[in-house]
């Protein structure tokens, strides 16, 4: 895969506060990759090092084989964090007016289509919903059909029927071979979008893998919590007192009955069990909590 | 897509927005002519010599009148624009677009220059009411676009430099408020000490104050060298006005 952004050894500091401290990656075409991390992580300072708005201390960024301020900008589309347009235009107005800008620009009604604001297309921009105006910032960072689609945080405030409709947007873009670099905090769609996850704490890359490859390596087991306030003894699992409640890790879902059996045996008060399997949160906390530590090895 | 275009949308995109702020509206064409109505309709200044603040007639005034619009227009609404395209991260977005920040600007002051010859010719019009005499001269075509030009450029200077919107509105208060009595426009050169009369050069608004003036003012019009005078301040205006327009559009923060 040919690499359309890459990121050697970038560094940027706002005076004392060090943004990006190293951070190395590369994307490749087509490939749908996301940046998680806390605020603060220096998640959206290296989209703009890499959209060319920010200017790096130290390394090298290159966007589509060119310094990203040369990059063609009809290739390029870019969904700002907290971007906020103006607000007495509507919708149509809006995407059109970005339309405007560009050599060759799709059609606004067709770009409002599919994020789904037909129905308010005439309406004053800061007439719409919170989630009704981030999907017209999206239409507006799709009016120009992108090769490379940056997109910070662009699920924000949008309802749950909104954001899977987003996705199953972006996911159309991708299979149509469009690149997209996507800051989440919402490891939900990181997962289900993301070819690759890179996790940015402190600015340094904690780790970087497909969601499987970092749940594996740093999710932890399947477990099952028990809602109890008591802590019994019982010899033969692997318990553990947390804020959930009490956890069994490694649980195989056969092994649940079993262990219900146990607790009643034990006399146990128990109410609710739940068993769930390792996600891409449970990696990211874990590597959150890790890098605040100091402990992840880079 | 060529310049003109993407100029074009962002023109549009910005005098829609502008004309849909129905406040803003009223007060851009509200605050001139309640200038005139109270000067030269209430007051009714008809000269009587000496050097009192308005012992001029009305029509000596025009200059300070539309000064009032080519000034505190453009400042205020460029610089505030600017301020606010950064707080809302507009300029992140425009920077990876084909949008330069010079057409960006360009745009803005044709927005403003539209608005600012509207508002001109509602002065005009009122100030004809009032009975004033002067001479609608062609060079009024010239200085009020060209000037309004300038004060966009230094607006865009103020907005980029100012925190945020309030900053920029109370830079471009506190510029132009002295301006406006400092460019021998409501007050005559006569009345400020000797000393300080050649630091009235140093505003950008004088060459537009006494362009217009030497263009319009009956008296000034009918006297020998007019026309040098006239062509004089309007070259200067001009040459500020480019000068203005390219550190605007250098300074906007359209990166970080």
């Amino acid at each position: 895969m040919d690499p359309v952004l890459v990121a050697e050894d970038v560094e940027k500091a706002y005076g004392d506060v060090t943004a990006l401290d190293g951070v190395s990656l590369s994307v490749g075409a087509g490939e749908v990759f996301a940046l998680v991390g806390p605020n603060g992580a220096g998640k959206t300072t290296l989209v703009r090092c890499l959209t060319g708005t920010a200017e790096p201390d130290a390394g090298s960024v290159e966007l589509l084989g060119e310094s990203p301020r040369d990059a063609r900008k009809q290739r390029v589309g870019l969904l700002p964090q907290a971007f906020s347009p103006p607000e007495r235009l509507t919708a149509r107005e809006l995407v059109s007016y970005y339309a405007g800008l560009y050599d060759d620009a799709r059609e606004p009604d067709a770009v409002l289509g599919e994020v789904g604001l037909d129905p308010a297309e005439d309406t004053w921009y800061g007439d719409l919903s919170g989630g009704q105006q981030r999907r017209a910032c999206v239409a507006a960072a799709l009016v120009n059909d992108p090769d490379v689609l940056f997109l910070d945080e662009p699920t924000t405030g949008v309802d749950p029927a909104g954001r899977r409709a987003l996705w199953s947007l972006f996911e159309s873009l991708a299979d149509a071979g469009t690149t997209i670099m996507l800051t989440t905090h919402d490891m939900a769609e990181a997962a289900r979008l993301a070819d690759r996850v890179a996790l940015l704490a402190a600015g340094e890359v904690a780790a970087t893998g497909t969601p499987g490859e970092l749940v594996a390596e740093y999710a932890g087991d399947a477990r099952l919590v028990v809602d109890t306030d008591e802590n019994p003894d019982l010899p033969s699992y692997d318990a553990e007192r947390t804020e959930e409640g009490l956890v069994f890790h490694g649980v195989d879902p056969t092994s649940v009955g079993e262990i219900a059996t146990a607790l009643d045996d034990a006399g146990v008060d128990f109410g609710a069990l739940s068993w769930r399997e390792p996600t891409l949160e449970d990696a990211y906390m874990a590597l959150a909590g890790d890098a605040e530590r100091g402990e992840v090895a880079r | 897509m060529s310049r003109l275009d993407r100029i074009r949308a962002e023109a549009t995109g910005a005098m829609r927005t502008f004309l849909r702020r129905r406040t803003a509206v009223f007060f851009t064409f509200f605050f001139p002519v309640v200038l005139i109505v109270i000067f030269a309709g209430l007051v009714r200044t008809q000269g009587g010599g000496g050097a009192g603040l308005f012992s001029e007639p009305t029509g000596y005034y025009l200059p300070a009148y539309l000064a009032t619009v080519v000034l505190f227009t453009p400042l205020s609404r460029v610089g505030s624009e600017v301020a606010r395209h950064r707080e809302d991260n507009r300029f992140e977005k425009l920077a990876t677009t084909p949008l330069t920040r010079a057409e960006w600007l360009a745009a803005h002051a044709l927005v403003n220059v539209a608005l600012i010859a509207l508002a001109s010719a509602v002065l005009v019009v009122a100030l004809l009411l009032t009975g004033a005499s002067f001479v609608l001269s062609p060079w009024l075509a010239f200085f009020v676009p060209v000037t309004s030009v300038l004060f966009c450029g230094i607006g865009a200077v103020l907005g980029s430099l100012a925190e945020g919107q309030d900053g920029a509105i109370a830079a471009s208060n506190g510029i132009a408020l002295p301006l406006l009595f400092l460019s021998e426009t409501f007050v005559q050169p006569a009345l400020f000490p000797e000393w300080f009369r050649p630091l009235l050069d140093l505003s950008p608004l004088v060459y537009f104050s006494r362009g217009v003036r030497a263009a319009t003012y009956p008296e000034a019009v009918e006297a020998a060298g007019s026309s040098g005078v006239v062509a004089t301040n309007a070259a200067v205006t001009l040459v500020l006005a480019v000068v203005a327009f390219a550190v605007g559009a250098a300074l906007i923060p359209w990166t970080e």
